[in-house]
């Protein structure tokens, strides 16, 4: 039905209601603030869909269409995408849980503990930043294998492999420096364990230890340094690498086929 | 300029792309998008539910004086954990780690052949050999470790027929094994028993007293540099430093030969003879399947069969000193 038509007198309950839904529906969506959002209405045909994609900044990643085969789960199980949203979902947990956190040797655990108990959802938004962080890890590598065993690295895909191993080293160290924050006893003697794998480095082992892990001991220096790098350094250069990754996927023509 | 674009023509073969006809072509909005908008739904209320029920753990305050036995790294880095006890540590903690994420990186770049892209295992005989080289792998490195921690799983049997050496230490000319005094004959408990408790003698050379202290070539014209001063503390020269050759031996030469070569070598060879691995990319797949097996069979060892000081142990039995 369009709502542009010139409406009769309605006869009955079924008409009037009629009416009042198309009235409710343009106020809603044709009005003057929502169309300066949003351009068109529910993109309907396939002109307006290719264009919602191309001109929307968020769906602009993808190409207006792509290979039938490409669009089957069983092609890619969704694991690179899923493994961005895991990056998402870390970034927006993060950001919540960062208002409690203050990266002090003295305050850090206590933080953490009153965030679990004096913080609405607190606990809920600590679990979910674990759990996601645990499932990014698994998921990017279970990416890699997909990419590796369906040949998707062959040119001219060769150098966006490489951004995917910078990437997959990127996931480990993001995690492993979220592992310290809590600043219990599994945190710190998980990444003393990390800093004594640091220190034997060939020739350069107590050099690691004092740039990366600020001594030889974790202390401060490794909480605020681990902290830094967690929640700018870090997730800002993977950002940057992922944007790479996903303009090459663009770039090189869209997801591997046979020739 | 004409140079560099005739330079640029014949070094960038052009690369051909897939055809595909309009009938052949999906709209990314909706077919695409909605699957991505489901699974983004599907996962975060899956983590929802699992964050609801399960929650992060959360230990004592961290304390420097008390140590838990076994203290373990996040379980992503416990394979490198596991490689420290089997190896020289700057192998298996830095080197062995790089020259891995160098090969994944090198991947592309030694497979260049555009065949088969874009589905799953490829070629020929791909899917067979990942499955024997999961099972291959998987057997290779549970059977490393447990050899190399022979009191416990007992493959130090496989050894006990090499004799215990005399009391004496002059008899050593036949290889042997030294026991504790007065301890019950064991043979090889782990490779590190090859530099310390394995003794023979060749050509007048012992094994391991006479190998254990060579000096560097130029051990003295090097001699004694020190970058302390410019805050390079862990580099010097040379001097006074000694090769230990059992030692080295033991932690780096056996455990890297046998891992890198030897065993992805042997499969390879026996795959290439039966006639299932033809090309560059089945060699791949075979090197690949095999590190990241080793990888994940590392971590899962790591993770569930080490408890106090790192013995091996079943899961069960697992018991953690908070300290």
């Amino acid at each position: 039905m369009s709502v542009t038509e010139e409406p009769g007198k309605p006869r009955n309950l079924r008409e009037r209601l009629n009416v009042l839904q198309d009235r409710i529906y343009d106020r809603l969506f044709h009005n003057y603030v929502w169309q300066s959002i949003f351009r068109s209405g529910y993109p309907n045909t396939p002109r307006n869909q290719m264009l919602v994609v191309a001109t929307n900044v968020f769906l602009h990643l993808h190409p207006t269409r792509i290979h039938r085969t490409h669009v089957k789960i069983t092609h890619t199980y969704c694991l690179g995408g899923l493994t961005f949203f895991m990056f998402l979902v870390l970034t927006i947990t993060g950001v919540l849980l960062m208002f409690y956190y203050v990266p002090s040797v003295d305050r850090a655990y206590q933080d953490i503990a009153a965030l679990e108990t004096n913080v609405k959802f607190g606990l809920l938004m600590r679990n979910l930043h674990r759990w996601t962080a645990h499932a990014m890890v698994i998921l990017v590598f279970l990416h890699m294998m997909r990419v590796f065993y369906t040949g998707a690295y062959k040119p001219p895909r060769e150098f966006n492999w490489v951004v995917g191993v910078v990437l997959l080293v990127l996931t480990l160290v993001l995690s492993f420096t979220g592992y310290l924050l809590p600043w219990d006893q599994l945190a710190l003697w998980a990444v003393t364990v990390g800093h004594g794998i640091g220190g034997s480095a060939p020739y350069l082992g107590d050099e690691t230890q004092i740039v990366v892990f600020g001594g030889f001991e974790i202390g401060q220096p490794a909480l605020i340094r681990f902290y830094t790098l967690h929640v700018i350094a870090l997730p800002l250069l993977a950002a940057i690498m992922m944007a790479v990754h996903f303009w090459r996927i663009r770039r090189d023509g869209g997801m591997a086929r046979p020739l | 300029m004409a140079v560099q674009a005739q330079r640029q023509a014949s070094a960038a073969p052009a690369r051909p792309r897939p055809k595909r006809s309009r009938e052949e072509e999906v709209l990314v909005w909706p077919d695409l998008v909605f699957v991505e908008f489901i699974s983004a739904v599907l996962f975060t209320i899956t983590f929802t539910i699992l964050s609801v029920f399960i929650n992060a753990p959360l230990l004592n305050r961290a304390n420097l004086n008390v140590t838990p036995n076994p203290s373990k790294a996040p379980w992503y880095f416990g394979n490198l954990q596991e490689l420290l006890l089997h190896m020289d540590k700057a192998w298996g903690g830095v080197l062995l780690p790089t020259i891995f994420l160098g090969f994944l990186a090198a991947i592309p770049f030694i497979d260049r052949s555009r065949h088969m892209q874009g589905v799953w295992f490829g070629t020929k005989y791909s899917a067979r050999i990942t499955i024997i080289t999961v099972i291959y792998a998987t057997v290779v490195i549970f059977g490393l470790v447990s050899f190399d921690a022979g009191e416990a799983t007992g493959t130090e049997r496989l050894t006990r027929w090499i004799p215990a050496c005399a009391e004496s230490a002059e008899d050593v000319s036949w290889p042997c094994l030294r026991d504790d005094v007065g301890a019950e004959h064991l043979g090889i408990v782990s490779t590190k028993d090859i530099s310390k408790r394995l003794e023979f003698e060749v050509l007048g050379v012992k094994w391991p007293e006479d190998l254990d202290h060579i000096a560097w070539p130029f051990n003295d014209s090097i001699g004694d540099f020190d970058l302390g001063g410019i805050g390079l503390g862990s580099i010097h020269g040379w001097g006074g430093e000694h090769f230990n050759i059992p030692s080295i031996m033991a932690e780096q030469v056996i455990p890297l030969t046998l891992t890198i070569v030897v065993f992805p070598g042997l499969i390879i060879y026996t795959l290439f003879r039966i006639g299932w691995v033809r090309t560059r990319r089945d060699v791949l797949i075979v090197m690949f399947t095999g590190a990241v097996m080793a990888f994940v069979t590392l971590t899962l060892v790591a993770a569930f069969f080490r408890g106090q000081g790192q013995d091996l142990i079943w899961p069960w039995k697992i018991k953690v000193d908070e300290g």
